[in-house]
């Protein structure tokens, strides 16, 4: 998968900057609650993109698009370890759908958020690709915000692609 | 007594959270089963019995709502409380929940605390 751009405006700016912090706050919460641990957003340099595990989930309706996460594996094991307190060793089978969790959960909470999107905006069952080697094509341009965090010590890249 | 519990979500990660949350709430849980959707889990309600059920709304194969309508069309398992587990927290989905018999939803995601608040009450009416 291609390196995340930064944030495009699109059409909309001011919408699209607020769901941001939106999103932002969606993933800071998830984690908080689900995983027992904080996620915390890099200060100065954007972490590596290390794409090795990716659970996307789709939402259809008045927001048409594709929400992310993009770890390591050994991300992964570490966020199964914690939201099943169980060791790293046990936690490997459990990636994929620790991952896949994650993903739908920050997308619920983000449309949530929303105004005017909880009711008008359906998300798919989490799909979760294992691997890097991967593109991902879409039938349309649009918007896109990528936000970089790490969790102990390791790179997760929250994506956002929206259909405009 | 013990409380026999069915866990309905196709996240197995997530099946394990919510009986560690019901746990860590105090309860006393004797059997607890797990199931990855409605289909799974209207197999395991004809064959068990349950004190509880704790249910997500979006899955594959069977979804939460269908899952309540059959199950209200089983006699012997048509009274088990149900509490709906889920990400879409949806005004409409979650009014169809209740509507079709639910007993309370729990949106994720969630604190343990949250898990007792909706699940005590429940059980105890």
């Amino acid at each position: 998968m291609s390196a995340p751009t930064q944030s495009s405006a699109g059409k909309n700016p001011a919408p699209f900057e607020h769901w941001r912090v939106v999103l932002r706050d969606s993933v800071k919460e998830v984690f908080s609650l689900m995983v027992g641990a904080e996620i915390n957003i890099p200060e100065d340099v954007d972490p590596p993109v290390i794409t090795e595990v990716t659970g996307m989930v789709g939402l259809a309706g008045e927001l048409c698009g594709v929400l992310s996460v993009r770890c390591a594996k050994n991300c992964g094991a570490k966020i199964a370890s914690k939201m099943l307190a169980v060791p790293l060793t046990e936690a490997a089978s459990h990636i994929s759908d620790a991952v896949g969790e994650i993903c739908n959960m920050v997308a619920g909470n983000f449309k949530a958020k929303i105004d005017g999107l909880q009711d008008k905006c359906m998300l798919s069952v989490p799909t979760v690709i294992t691997g890097g080697d991967y593109q991902l094509y879409s039938l349309a341009v649009g918007d896109r915000i990528e936000l970089p965090f790490l969790f102990e010590g390791e790179s997760i890249w929250i994506g956002l692609e929206v259909r405009s | 007594m013990s409380i026999r519990a069915l866990i309905v979500d196709d996240s197995s990660v997530m099946r394990k959270i919510v009986e560690r949350c019901l746990r860590q709430a105090g309860m006393d849980l004797g059997q607890v089963l797990e199931a990855s959707n409605g289909a799974e889990a209207l197999a395991l309600v004809t064959e068990n019995t349950f004190d509880l059920i704790l249910s997500d709304i979006n899955m594959p194969v069977m979804d939460g709502l269908e899952f309540i309508r059959h199950l209200k069309e089983i006699e012997s398992a048509k009274s088990i409380p149900i509490v709906m587990i889920t990400t879409e927290g949806g005004e409409k989905s979650v009014l169809e929940a209740l509507s079709l018999g639910a007993k309370g939803y729990i949106r994720k995601p969630f604190t343990p605390d949250q898990v007792k608040e909706h699940v005590i009450p429940v059980l105890r009416s």
